[in-house]
């Protein structure tokens, strides 16, 4: 991967340069220390935020939107005539962190490989430049919820961003991930590095991991004892009672795919047939016609999130992890059982069950 | 629709009705076609066991199984009136427009099975799955040994495809016993559950080297399997179709996964070994 250097004053006009031929999309502050991806327009332009808390709506929905048109369905003369709608918008997210790009890249996997590929997906993805940049101011970009470095996301991504920007401080260095990320180069504010850069690079990279609040969330153990069905069923009660089933987790998740499909009636001749995110906390998830349900104890679907996400079965089906560890879940949820705690609270009871364990709960 | 093809797999093709049969009550049997003749031909191809999508525009899309085997030259879904996208087709006539997609899943590997006898035990609509590989082994009838069915239902209304049934009856080696849980006055066959069958003098199933397809209600499920490993069946030898609540078929929605399975794609054909590993209740 080929880097440059870039000047502090220059570095949002990187995004000036991707408005040329993309709807670019950064972070922005709210009122508070919330955030959230806006389009960039000349207004807003100087108010993008480079250290800024991880907006908890999360990039997917520029791949996925949370509501998303499959079809027009119109009937004409007695004949129904489909027609699918395809994304055409050029989009570039800047500031995108790397929890999220390997959450994009999750969804890459999910969506065109595994023998189907889903085209509607496809069409937003081949349209999409990712610029991602380093968390690396501890109080703006690393929540307290954020374990990137146990899911081994970050906090600099290793690949799948088109340019990865890093602070070194009064400058940053940029990184090419692609092809259309190098042609970038071609303009005079990227300059030459020299090894001193990199040496800074790395000593900021250091000293960064060890400023995470909440590291160690056991991922390895939860993955072993899920796999291999070890967890009690008490914790699975324990994670449903504390569970309001709200869905937030799901949606605030960037590797989260499911949704459901729904037909919606535009007008008497017709009819759009959508898809919108769905989550497996929900009771109707699972509720087949006749009212039958195999998943109806909260705990079930509880059981549910987590097993879809820490099984090794689906690490190998899919050669990616659906938990990236940003650490949103956490953040939202009410009850205290996002994923971080789940983790925690497998690897204690059963930590504790296992004769062979050597760490003590 | 072939693997790895950049198609639009959300996106279904236009088929026509054209008859309707009263199979019992709330069941219908839907005969269609594509309306473009090349769509035909490309779904022409399924396995017996695979089911499609089949869209009712405006109310929805739900998951059908396949009756009908490669081998015959008509397609056609046989459908129960359940919910709200079952009720809508329910009401179509002939010449009315709906879409399709597939085939999907996985299908019964009828190849592997060749030189094995088959038994087919159903309960209730439980028959619909199994239709397509009934016919497609009469079909070849040569590449199996011994074909038995065990079917039962409620009482005699609730029999399915009784004209077939009497039909495959006629084909050579091939054994049908029919139940019903309440006899009326029209009935003068078995009456049981479709287990008792198995006991019953005369019958004999054989256990080495055969395969039993079980599909039905849960609970006829369950006995049957009861029933099945007594005699001896291990549980690589028995195969069923799993039901499960679908939006997509092709692997993305999530809703179908079961344990470490999605339903849509790794099924809806499991074996009983495979159906205890995937660590939910089904
Ligand atoms: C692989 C497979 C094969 C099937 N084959 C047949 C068949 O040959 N004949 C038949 O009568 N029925 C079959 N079913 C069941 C049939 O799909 C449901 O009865 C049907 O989806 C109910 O739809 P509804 O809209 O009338 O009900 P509603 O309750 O209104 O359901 C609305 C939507 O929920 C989903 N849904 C609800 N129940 C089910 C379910 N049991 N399975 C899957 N999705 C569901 C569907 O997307 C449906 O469109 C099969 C199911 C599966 C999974
Ligand atoms: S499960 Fe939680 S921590 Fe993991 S990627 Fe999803 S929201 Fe982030
Ligand atoms: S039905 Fe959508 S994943 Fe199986």
């Amino acid at each position: 991967m080929r880097a440059r250097i870039v000047q502090g004053e220059d570095v949002l006009k990187i995004v000036d340069l991707l408005r040329q031929d993309h709807e670019v999309y950064a972070p922005f502050y709210g009122r508070g220390r919330d955030s959230y991806f806006d389009v960039v327009t000349d207004t807003n332009r100087d108010r993008i935020q480079i250290h800024v808390p991880n907006p908890y709506y999360p990039p997917k929905r520029f791949l996925l939107p949370h509501i998303e048109r499959l079809l027009r369905i119109r009937q004409e003369a007695g004949d129904w005539k489909l027609e699918p709608e395809y994304n055409q918008v050029r989009r570039a997210i800047f500031g995108i962190r790397s929890c999220d790009v390997a959450g994009i890249n999750h969804l890459d996997r999910y969506f065109l490989g595994r023998g189907f590929r889903d085209i509607y997906y496809e069409q937003r993805r081949r349209l999409l430049f990712l610029v991602n940049v380093v968390c690396t101011d501890p109080e703006a970009d690393i929540d307290k919820s954020c374990y990137c470095p146990c899911a081994d996301t970050g906090p600099a991504a290793r690949g799948h961003f088109d340019l990865q920007l890093m602070d070194l401080g009064g400058e940053f260095m940029a990184v090419a991930g692609s092809e259309a990320g190098e042609k970038l180069f071609t303009h005079p504010i990227f300059k030459k590095g020299t090894p001193a850069h990199v040496d800074r690079r790395r000593e900021i990279l250091d000293t960064i991991r060890r400023q995470f609040k909440a590291t160690t969330s056991w991922f390895s153990a939860a993955v072993r004892y899920i796999s291999q069905g070890k967890v009690l069923d008490k914790i699975w009660e324990e994670v449903g009672i504390r569970c309001l089933e709200c869905g937030g987790c799901t949606f605030v998740c960037p590797a989260c795919t499911c949704f459901t499909v729904s037909d919606r009636r535009l007008s008497d001749v017709e009819v759009e047939r959508v898809r919108i995110w769905d989550a497996c906390a929900l009771t109707g998830y699972t509720r087949m016609a006749g009212g039958f349900n195999p998943r109806k104890a909260v705990h079930d679907r509880r059981n549910r999130r987590f097993f879809r996400k820490l099984a090794h079965y689906f690490m190998q089906r899919e050669l990616s992890m659906a938990c990236v560890g940003c650490g949103r879940c956490a953040a939202v949820c009410h009850g205290d059982v996002g994923m971080p705690s789940v983790v925690e609270m497998i690897r204690r009871t059963t930590a504790a069950k296992e004769p062979h364990e050597l760490v003590r709960a | 629709m072939s693997w790895f093809e950049p198609d639009n797999i959300y996106r279904p093709k236009i088929a026509i009705l054209d008859r309707v049969v009263d199979e019992i009550a709330e069941v219908k049997t839907f005969f269609w076609h594509f309306k473009n003749p090349a769509d035909q031909e490309a779904f022409r191809h399924f396995r017996p066991g695979q089911f499609a999508q089949v869209s009712i525009f405006g109310t929805g899309e739900f998951p059908a199984s396949l009756p009908p085997s490669p081998t015959e030259t008509e397609t056609f879904f046989t459908i129960r009136q359940v919910g709200s996208v079952t009720a809508a087709l329910h009401q179509f006539k002939p010449g009315a427009q709906f879409g399709v997609r597939g085939p999907y899943g996985n299908g019964f590997p009828m190849e592997s099975y060749q030189g094995q006898n088959l038994v087919f035990v159903a309960g209730g609509i439980g028959l619909i799955p199994l239709r397509s590989g009934i016919v497609y082994a009469l079909k070849n009838r040569e590449k199996y040994g011994r074909i038995q069915i065990f079917y039962g239902s409620r009482n005699p209304r609730d029999l399915m495809y009784l004209t077939s049934l009497q039909e495959w009856q006629k084909a050579d080696g091939f054994e049908c016993h029919l139940t019903v849980d309440r006899a009326d006055a029209s009935w003068s066959g078995n009456v049981g559950v479709v287990g008792g069958l198995f006991k019953k003098p005369g019958v004999s199933i054989p256990v080495e080297n055969t395969t039993a397809f079980v599909c039905g209600p849960p609970v006829m499920f369950r006995f049957v399997i009861k029933d099945l490993v007594a005699m001896g069946f291990k549980d690589h030898q028995i195969v069923s179709t799993l039901e499960r609540y679908m939006k997509c078929g092709v692997g993305k929605c999530g809703h179908c996964c079961i344990g470490v399975a999605y339903v849509c794609l790794d099924g809806p054909v499991f074996t009983y070994e495979q159906i205890q590993k995937l660590g939910e209740d089904i």
